[in-house]
C-alpha cells in the first residue's frame, strides 16, 4: 500500500499541477476591476497542489518504515478481492456502454446476470430469477410509472424495447 | 390569530385532506429513500395531480410530500449507505456504520425522533417567529453569504476523520469541482475541454451518486459477503429503541442543531443539505462524548445531521410565505404550486389568504407528527428489502445510481460522469482521502465564488467590503476558530509529516 499511496500522491500532485497550468489562461479573463474567472480555481488549485506535494513527501518519508509481511494467504485474498472488483467496475462499464445500443431493458437483464456473477453468486435459482425480477420491477417503477425515457437501443434492439416502453 | 389556527385545524383535519396527508407523506418517503427520485422531483410529479384539488388539499399533498422525501431520505442512507437525498449524505457517514456496527434498528430510531423532532420544532418556530426570521434572513447580502459559506467550508476539520492534511486535499478538490463549467458571471467557459458534458457544470447529484453511492458497492464488492449482511440485520424495534438518557446527554446537539436547521433554511438557496452539514460540522467540532467516534458511527452526528435538515423545511416555508423566496429547491417548485392556484407566494399572502398561510402551518405540523407513524411502516418495507442476496441487491443499487444520474437530463453523458467519480471516490476510500469534505465543497463552493465576487464588486474590489457587517464579521471569526482551534489542540495536524 505504501507504493500505491506514493503513486497515488503522485497523480494527485500531477493532477492538480496539470490543472493549475490550464488555469493560467483564464486569469486574465473578466472585465476590469472585478474578480475575473481565473482567479478563484487558480487558489483553490494552488492550494490543492502545495497539499498533495505534502502529501506525497509524507508517504516518500513513510516507506522506510517497516511493513509486516505479507502471508501467502494474505497475497491470494488481496488478488481475489482485486479481480472481483475489477470485473464488477467492468460490468458497470460495459452496461453504461452497451445501455444506447441495445436499450435499458436488455442491458438491465444482462448486467443483473453478469454482476451478480462477477461478485461470486452461483446459485442457479438465484442467477435465474433475479434478472428478470429486478428488471421488471425497475421497469415497472421508472418506465411505466414514471414513465423516465430510457434509451431503447438500435434496430432489432428498438423494436425489442418498444414491446415494453 | 387564534380563529385563523382553529379553523385552519378544521379544514386540515377533513378526510380528504387527511388523505391527501397520507398519501402525500408515503410519496415523499418512497422518493425521498429512492437514489433515483429526489424530494424535488417527487413534488414536481404530484404537481399535476393538485390541477383538480382544492387549494388546500393540494397544499396537504405537497407538504406530505416534501416533509415525507425530507425524512425518507435517511432511510436507505442508515439501512444501505445510499443517500436517497444531498442533505442525507452525514446520515450515510454516521448512520450507515452504526448499522454496520449491527444496530440498524437503533440508528433508524435515533433518526426518526431527531426527525421529527427537528421538524415539529421548525414549524413551532415557523409560526411563532415568522416575521422575525424573515427580516433576519434579508439582511444577508454577498460578504454575509460568504463568510457563511468560509464557516460552512471550516468544519472540514471536523470531517477529516484521520488526517486533517487528507480532509483538506479532498476539500480543495471540490472547490476545484465547483468551478467546472460556464462561469456565472463572465459566461467563461472553464475546465469544460470544449466539452458540452460540462458546460452546466458537474452536477451535485451525479458526483454524490458516483462518490458514495457506486464506490460503496466497489468497496463492498472486496469483502466477503457474510460480513456485509451479518452487519446489517433487523433486530427488532422496539428492543432498540434508545433511552431518554441518550438525548440528555447530547442535549446541547439536540438544541442547537434545529436552531441551525430552521435559520439556515430561512436563507434562500441554502436548503437542507446545507443545514445538515453545518450542524453535523458543529457538532463534530464541539463533541465533548466520544468525538473520535465521527465518520465512523457517531450517534451525536447522525443527530445534529436529522435535527437539522427536517428543521430546515420550517424555514424555507417561512421565507417563501413571507417573502416569496425559495429556501431550497423543493420550495421553489411549490412557487409553481400556488402559481397553479392563482396565488404569488409574498408579504401580501398573509393577508390575502390567511387560510392557506395558516393551513399550511397546521398541516406541517400535522404531517410531522404523522410521519413518525408511517415512517416505521416504511423503515419496516425498507429492512424487508436485505433479505434479498447482496450480489441481486447491489446490481439493483447500481442500477437506480444509473437511473438517478440518467433522469436529471435524460442523457447518457450524465452517467458516465457518474461512473468516473466513482472511481474517484473508490480511489480516495482506498486511500483514506475522506468522501464528505469534497462533497461539502461541491455543495458549498459555487455559493462562496460568486457570494466573494458579488461582495468585491459591491465594495469596489476592496477585501475590507466583507468585514461590512456584523453578521459576516461574527461568521468569520466563527470560521477561523474553527480552523485554527484544532492546531492548537493537535500541535501533529498533518499526521504522517
Amino acid at each position: 500500500m505504501k507504493k500505491g499511496e506514493i503513486v497515488f500522491s503522485g497523480v494527485c500532485v500531477a493532477f492538480f499541477g496539470f490543472m493549475l497550468f490550464e488555469t493560467l489562461d483564464l486569469l486574465g479573463k473578466g472585465r476590469a476591476g472585478e474578480m475575473g474567472s481565473g482567479l478563484w480555481p487558480f487558489l483553490a488549485l494552488s492550494v490543492a497542489a502545495v497539499l498533495s506535494l505534502l502529501l506525497l513527501i509524507a508517504s516518500v518519508k513513510k516507506r522506510d518504515a517497516a511493513a509486516p509481511e505479507s502471508t501467502a494467504e494474505a497475497i491470494a485474498e488481496k488478488k481475489r478481492q482485486r479481480t472481483t472488483v475489477t470485473l464488477s467496475i467492468v460490468c458497470f462499464l460495459a452496461y453504461i456502454l452497451v445501455t444506447p445500443w441495445i436499450g435499458f431493458i436488455l442491458a438491465t437483464l444482462l448486467y443483473v446476470l453478469a454482476f451478480a456473477l462477477s461478485l461470486g453468486e452461483r446459485r442457479r435459482w438465484v442467477l435465474a430469477l433475479s434478472p428478470f425480477l429486478v428488471t421488471a420491477v425497475i421497469m415497472g417503477v421508472f418506465a411505466k410509472f414514471i414513465t423516465i425515457p430510457f434509451p431503447k437501443g438500435i434496430g432489432i434492439f428498438a423494436d425489442f424495447s418498444r414491446l415494453f416502453y | 390569530m387564534i380563529d385563523h389556527y382553529l379553523q385552519a385545524f378544521a379544514t386540515v383535519l377533513l378526510p380528504q385532506n387527511l388523505l391527501a396527508m397520507v398519501l402525500g407523506s408515503l410519496w415523499g418517503l418512497l422518493a425521498g429513500a429512492l437514489p433515483g427520485i429526489s424530494t424535488s422531483m417527487g413534488v414536481v410529479l404530484l404537481l399535476s395531480f393538485t390541477y383538480s384539488l382544492s387549494p388546500m388539499t393540494a397544499f396537504v399533498l405537497l407538504i406530505g410530500a416534501y416533509l415525507g422525501g425530507i425524512t425518507g431520505g435517511s432511510i436507505t442512507s442508515i439501512l444501505f449507505g445510499i443517500p436517497g437525498e444531498p442533505s442525507s449524505v452525514p446520515t450515510v457517514i454516521e448512520g450507515h456504520a452504526i448499522a454496520k456496527q449491527g444496530r440498524p434498528a437503533y440508528a433508524l430510531w435515533v433518526y426518526l425522533l431527531c426527525s421529527i423532532f427537528g421538524g415539529t420544532f421548525s414549524v413551532v418556530v415557523m409560526m411563532v417567529a415568522t416575521p422575525l426570521i424573515s427580516s433576519f434572513a434579508l439582511k444577508f447580502g454577498p460578504p454575509e453569504y460568504f463568510a457563511l459559506t468560509v464557516l460552512g467550508l471550516s468544519v472540514v476539520s471536523g470531517l477529516s476523520g484521520g488526517s486533517m492534511l487528507k480532509g483538506f486535499i479532498s476539500c480543495f478538490f471540490g472547490l476545484f469541482l465547483a468551478t467546472i463549467g460556464t462561469d456565472g458571471i463572465t459566461g467563461e467557459e472553464r475546465f469544460t475541454f470544449e466539452t458540452t458534458t460540462l458546460l452546466g457544470g458537474i452536477n451535485f447529484v451525479v458526483a454524490m451518486v458516483g462518490l458514495l453511492a457506486v464506490s460503496e458497492v466497489f468497496i463492498e464488492a472486496e469483502e466477503p459477503f457474510k460480513e456485509y449482511k451479518g452487519g446489517v440485520q433487523y433486530r427488532g424495534m422496539l428492543s432498540e429503541f434508545p433511552p431518554l438518557s441518550l438525548f440528555k446527554k447530547y442535549l446541547l446537539t439536540m438544541i442547537r442543531s434545529p436552531i441551525i436547521g430552521t435559520i439556515v433554511g430561512a436563507l434562500p438557496g441554502a436548503g437542507a443539505t446545507i443545514a445538515a452539514f453545518l450542524s453535523y460540522g458543529e457538532a463534530a467540532r464541539t463533541a465533548k462524548h466520544e468525538p473520535e467516534k465521527f465518520g465512523k458511527g457517531a450517534v451525536e452526528g447522525l443527530m445534529a445531521a436529522e435535527c437539522a435538515n427536517n428543521a430546515s423545511t420550517g424555514g424555507s416555508m417561512t421565507i417563501l410565505l413571507s417573502l416569496g423566496l425559495p429556501g431550497s429547491n423543493t420550495t421553489a417548485m411549490m412557487i409553481a404550486a400556488f402559481m397553479i392556484h392563482g396565488m404569488q407566494p409574498g408579504p401580501l399572502l398573509l393577508s390575502s389568504r390567511p387560510d392557506i398561510v395558516y393551513g399550511i402551518f397546521v398541516s406541517m405540523l400535522l404531517t410531522n407528527l404523522l410521519l413518525l407513524g408511517l415512517t416505521i411502516l416504511a423503515i419496516r418495507m425498507f429492512l424487508e428489502l436485505n433479505r434479498m442476496p447482496y450480489s441481486i441487491f447491489s446490481a439493483a443499487i447500481m442500477i437506480l445510481c444509473v437511473i438517478g444520474a440518467y433522469g436529471l437530463n435524460n442523457n447518457m453523458d450524465d452517467v458516465m460522469l457518474m461512473f468516473a467519480f466513482s472511481l474517484i471516490g473508490y480511489a480516495m476510500r482506498k486511500f483514506d482521502i475522506p468522501v464528505a469534505p469534497c462533497i461539502l465543497a461541491l455543495v458549498l463552493g459555487d455559493l462562496a465564488e460568486l457570494s466573494l465576487r458579488r461582495a468585491l464588486l459591491l465594495s469596489g474590489g476592496s477585501p475590507l467590503g466583507l468585514l461590512n457587517s456584523p453578521i459576516s464579521v461574527i461568521l468569520l471569526a466563527g470560521a477561523l476558530f474553527s480552523i485554527v482551534y484544532p492546531m492548537f489542540k493537535k500541535p501533529k495536524m498533518l499526521q504522517g509529516l
